[in-house]
């Protein structure tokens, strides 16, 4: 683990998108004592004359947002917004993708195949349309925007992690483990998941990228965390209507949406690199 | 005396996908494993013999047939009893990097069976694991390397504690040292006979090498295309084969005392797929001395008389011998 | 081959059975109330049932779902609960823009993305190939609402050189094309060069350098043939992700396509459509699969087919 870390280190783009991650974590974890405003506070001075978002000034750094409120707080606040959602979303993605892929993979047979074949009926949902269903569905609570993103992502993880045991459990130490007398939930997680653990850790960075971005579009179509929690997404699609009279509402939050998707994915193809070979630059 | 292990008419049989048919590995073999001896079981690749030896254990499940081990039936069981009996009879694998966890330490490797048999305590568990390492003459600082840090003999080393620690009764070796050098080879096989001879095991030792298997056998069992061919005790089979394909075998074996020249029976063809056999006697098309009968008909197992008072009992299948086959 | 083709067909067949029975289960359970809807907000409750009546609503799921699917199989998708025609009508006249735009999306994401995979390959390791793959992430990593308004900010807003969305003349599909092409342009580029790079490294190529072949001639003629076979694959899923992703794009350019169909049905919970658009767009996806998957031994021999 600590040599992979090191020679991780050394690639540049890899550590800066450490760095990156490092930062805008950090940013979400102190935000308490980062933010100049309290995010949901509408100041009285927050709106210009005619009722519009006021420009970046010395008192408020990047400006206001329609209701007045600081922007750079809400950024501030959005990161954890946009961070907790997409851990968590992934994390369950990961979770249930590795538990059907290693059950598929290990036991074959009927219940393989009939797990597999729930994983392609899930494939053929256009994902997209499956979250904004889902998504308008039930209440809008974070908890729920996260764990219908991990609906949509579960499926990449458990094919992978099919493959994978399939290939692992074909080798003779498993047979040996077999041999001694192991039970199979001896096997499973004492044999094969540490095997799989490069992989999982893969997919646990690369697919944060991707939660990331569909809660970003969930929100911007406003089915995904509401406002007036701030959320990177929701904040483009509160101030949708202003941005040609103020871009920057619009494309800070976009930005911060790409730098932090982008980290996760330059992150996750490096440690794809460092921890698999075989698999170099392939998605 | 009841062996130790008893094997009546097994057969394996693994199916092709789509295709219909299979291939049979194991076809209608039966023998008795007596308790301290050493079973060797020697056929060219192909011949069923790996399958065998996991049949024995159950690793594999068999299409029919029974096995009974000390006495109680082992086919009969559910999986998880099975697993109970595991510690009893234990496996080491021909490639001890392959079959070894590379996650895993020497030591944990090597606690494994008696965390999954529950035997002992942690500290029992240590003192056991430190007394192994050192008879199978390793040192206590391998306890915390990993496979990968040894060499092929060291590792087979690992493998075989690994298999002795529970203190089973019987031992399948598949090929234990056909990956080693060859100087490396005795320095296992030794070990195997010194360890046969403290923990009063037995052993079934699969190999195509009969050079290897002259060293540590005492009864040879031929196989062939799934089939026993000829069973006999060690001195019999090296001495006196009767099997035509036993007879190429041994003539086959490099000899380094040339006063003993021995003539090479060299065997046209080559070894028919599994899928496939020839019908009647599945050597036939190789078999110097096949007849009209070997074509139709399969020999049945006779037992022959031996010289003296050797022990244990001659078997052969061949037609040569059947009384009133014209041989 | 036949056979396999066959087998696959059935398969997809149930898949897209599964696929009606799970989303007419979600829109079933779902808390809104399609009558309520349709009653609008100031209606009385006999008003909703007399609605929910009318259109079979209460009826249990099952009696519900078997009608679907008779009707299904007789081409028959429901009537919209919102706008008073057939979905399929409706599907039909969306389907077409989706396609015209997923055509030359497509176009322009192999165009981009081939050139500047073969491009990073021949440069590797120098900066060309670092800025071209960092630009691909960058293609992978931002979201198409992020890259759609910009795009219209910047071309239609400021410099006034397209309409601002909306459909009709060649103008109106330039900015979403290019949009989603850029971006999925990302993806062709890292996979064509990684497979430009495994084919450069090959034998035959050394063969032909050996033979005095000119490095452009060694790279477009007898590389390039054979780095593609990967690409083309690719398409197949790419036309399934794309069917279910123009969601964003289709709202953003006001591009009336099955997207933006879809996107409007969910608002206003019109059930029969979205069932529609889900299956069209399963439908899309199932045969992508397929097509990538028949495809990929027909140009690559060495790729047998499975199972």
């Amino acid at each position: 683990m600590n040599s992979t870390l090191r020679r991780l280190l050394r690639r540049k783009l890899a550590f800066a998108a450490m760095l990156i991650i490092l930062l805008i974590a950090g940013a979400a974890l102190f935000a308490p004592f980062i933010a100049p405003y309290n995010p949901n506070e509408q100041f009285m001075n927050g709106l210009s004359v005619q009722g519009s978002p006021l420009p970046p000034s010395s008192h408020y750094l990047l400006g206001t947002d329609l209701l007045g409120r600081d922007l750079l707080s809400r950024l501030i606040y959005g990161a954890r917004t946009s961070l907790i959602i997409g851990i968590l979303a992934n994390g369950v993605a990961v979770l249930i993708g590795t538990f059907l892929g290693l059950l598929a993979g290990f036991l074959r047979g009927r219940t393989g195949s009939l797990i597999m074949r729930f994983t392609d009926l899930m494939m053929a949902f256009p994902a997209l349309l499956l979250a904004i269903t889902l998504a308008s569905i039930f209440s809008p609570s974070l908890f729920i925007v996260a764990l219908v993103i991990a609906m949509v992502n579960w499926v990449q993880v458990a094919r992978v992690i099919y493959t994978q045991t399939i290939s692992i459990s074909e080798r003779e130490f498993i047979e040996a483990s077999r041999s001694l007398g192991a039970s199979t939930p001896r096997i499973l997680f004492k044999h094969l998941l540490p095997h799989l653990l490069p992989t999982i850790l893969v997919w646990a960075t690369l697919g944060i990228a991707t939660t990331v971005l569909l809660e970003a579009t969930l929100s911007f179509l406003g089915i995904g965390v509401r406002p007036p929690t701030p959320s990177w997404g929701n904040i483009i699609f509160e101030n949708q209507t202003y941005f040609s009279t103020a871009p920057w509402l619009v494309f800070l939050p976009g930005l911060a949406i790409i730098m932090l998707a982008l980290a996760f994915n330059l992150l996750g193809d490096a440690l794809r690199d460092e921890l698999d070979p075989t698999q170099r630059g392939r998605s | 005396m009841t062996p130790l292990l008893s094997v009546r008419d097994l057969v394996k049989t693994f199916d092709i996908k789509g295709k219909g048919g299979g291939v049979r590995a194991v076809s209608h073999v039966s023998l008795d494993v007596q308790h301290g001896q050493t079973l060797g079981v020697v056929g060219e690749s192909g011949s069923g013999k790996s399958t065998l030896g996991r049949l024995m254990l159950r690793l594999v499940e068999p299409s029919s047939g029974s096995i009974t081990f000390d006495g109680k039936s082992l086919s009969g069981l559910a999986p998880r009893e099975v697993r109970r009996h595991r510690r009893d009879m234990q496996m080491i694998f021909q490639d001890p990097l392959a079959s070894l966890d590379p996650r895993m330490s020497v030591r944990n490797l090597i606690t494994e069976p008696l965390v999954i048999h529950r035997i002992g305590t942690n500290q029992e568990q240590s003192a056991k694991v430190r007394d192994i390492i050192e008879r199978v003459g390793l040192s206590q600082d391998a306890l915390d390397r990993f496979p990968h840090e040894f060499s092929g003999g060291q590792r087979q080393r690992i493998s075989i504690a690994r298999a002795i620690i529970t203190m089973p009764k019987l031992i399948v070796a598949d090929e234990p040292v056909s990956s080693l050098d060859v100087s490396i080879q005795s320095q296992i096989l030794n070990l195997m006979l010194d360890l046969r001879r403290d923990l009063n095991l037995t052993y079934v030792f699969i190999s195509h090498d009969l050079a290897v298997v002259q060293h540590i056998a005492d009864t040879v069992a031929v196989m062939y295309l799934g089939e026993i061919v000829e069973m006999a005790p060690a001195g019999e089979i090296f001495n006196n084969p009767k099997h035509p394909y036993t007879q190429a075998l041994i003539s086959a074996i490099p000899q380094i005392d040339t006063g003993q020249r021995r003539e090479r029976i060299v065997l046209s063809g080559d070894i028919p797929s599994p899928q496939n056999p020839p019908a009647g006697c599945h050597f036939h098309p190789r078999c110097p001395h096949a007849m009209s009968i070997c074509s139709q008909e399969a020999p049945v197992p006779l037992v022959l008389q031996m010289p003296g008072e050797a022990l244990g009992t001659h078997t052969v299948s061949c037609h040569l011998y059947t009384p009133g086959s014209g041989a | 081959m036949a056979r396999y083709v066959v087998r696959r067909l059935l398969q997809s067949a149930l898949i897209l059975l599964g696929v009606t029975f799970i989303t007419f289960f979600l829109l079933y359970i779902l808390p809104a109330d399609p009558a309520q809807q349709i009653a609008g907000k100031s209606a009385t409750p006999e008003v909703i049932a007399n609605i929910r009546a009318q259109l079979g609503l209460d009826q249990p799921l099952f009696t519900q779902y078997w009608h679907y699917l008779v009707n299904l199989l007789q081409g028959n998708f429901g009537r919209s609960y919102i706008q008073r025609t057939d979905v399929s009508a409706l599907l039909s006249s969306r389907i077409g823009p989706t396609l015209y735009l997923m055509f030359f999306a497509i176009l322009i994401e192999l165009i981009i993305g081939i050139t500047v995979g073969v491009i990073a390959a021949v440069k590797r390791g120098k900066p060309t190939d670092n800025a071209i793959m960092l630009f691909s992430f960058i293609g992978v990593s931002a979201p198409q609402f992020i890259i759609s308004i910009l795009m219209l900010y910047v071309f239609a807003v400021k410099l006034h050189w397209f309409p601002i969305g909306g459909y009709g003349t060649p103008k109106h599909f330039v900015l979403p094309a290019l949009t989603l092409g850029i971006l999925g342009a990302g993806w062709y580029g890292r996979v064509m060069r990684s497979s430009m790079l495994d084919v450069l490294r090959q034998d035959y190529v050394r063969t032909a350098r050996a033979k005095g072949a000119s490095e452009i001639r060694v790279v477009l003629v007898h590389s390039l043939r054979n780095a593609i076979l990967p690409i083309v694959a690719m398409i197949g899923l790419d036309i399934g992700f794309f069917m279910g992703g123009v969601v964003v794009v289709e709202s953003v350019f006001a591009w009336p396509g099955i997207g933006q169909l879809a996107w409007q049905a969910i608002q206003r919970v019109d059930i029969p459509v979205i069932m529609g658009v889900t299956l069209v767009s399963a439908i899309a996806i199932v045969l992508g699969n397929l097509l990538a998957d028949l495809i990929s031994p027909l140009v690559d021999p060495r790729i047998k087919l499975k199972r």
